[in-house]
């Protein structure tokens, strides 16, 4: 079920502190580090570059218009899959 | 013959069965088109009036979106997701399963038929 609206969207209230601090900081280009996957992304987040924490490193995500009403987990997969072991036998052989 | 938003050409059958042959018209949308254009349920395709064609195919052409112009949109919904790199996008691009169900099995319809796994050993 989705959320109800007068709840308005989901953000942990330190990220909205640091997109203020980095537009105030001439638009820095420096990833902005975050664990928070399950924020939404906000209008006031779009042209910032934001490191996403998948559980081993983070994910450079640059914020698009598109991407508003996203979470930011969504842009940095946080399982690796290389296929099956005997796929990879059969193409080599 | 009745041809109403494109090639849809059902015949013989009720009008609120034979519109749900229109891609993007169901059962539910069928029979709101006959409630708006007043047809009664027992009227048959080919016992229709022009008159009765004409105003369906208002009805559907103003209020409904049906065949290629739905299957555009949903098209582009898939390409922007695609496009936007997110993880709904990524299930899209790798043809598997987009909203979290199970690939450990199953997941048939959108992996598409089984395919043996070469070089697996007997048991």
């Amino acid at each position: 079920m989705a959320r109800s609206v007068w709840k308005g969207p989901f953000v942990d209230g330190f990220m909205l502190k640091k997109a203020e601090a980095a537009h105030q900081s001439g638009r820095s280009k420096s990833v902005i580090k975050i664990w928070s996957r399950r924020s939404t992304i906000l209008p006031q987040f779009v042209g910032l570059t934001f490191g996403v924490y998948n559980g081993r490193k983070f994910i450079p995500v640059l914020v698009t218009e598109n991407m508003i009403g996203h979470k930011f987990g969504e842009f940095a997969p946080s399982r690796t899959y290389y296929g099956h072991q005997a796929d990879k036998k059969a193409k080599r052989a | 013959m009745a041809r109403i938003a494109g090639v849809n050409i059902p015949t013989h059958k009720r009008v609120e069965i034979a519109l749900t042959y229109i891609h993007g018209i169901g059962q539910t949308k069928a029979k709101e088109i006959c409630t708006k254009v007043g047809i009664p349920d027992d009227r048959r395709v080919n016992d229709m009036t022009d008159d009765e064609v004409i105003r369906i195919r208002e009805v559907i052409d103003n209020d409904y979106m049906v065949e290629g112009e739905l299957r555009r949109e949903v098209a582009m919904n898939i390409k922007r997701l695609m496009d936007l790199g997110c993880y709904k996008g990524l299930r899209h691009r790798k043809g598997l399963p987009v909203r979290g169900q199970r690939t450990h099995t199953n997941a048939r319809t959108r992996k598409g038929k089984a395919r043996p796994i070469a070089g697996k050993k007997k048991a």
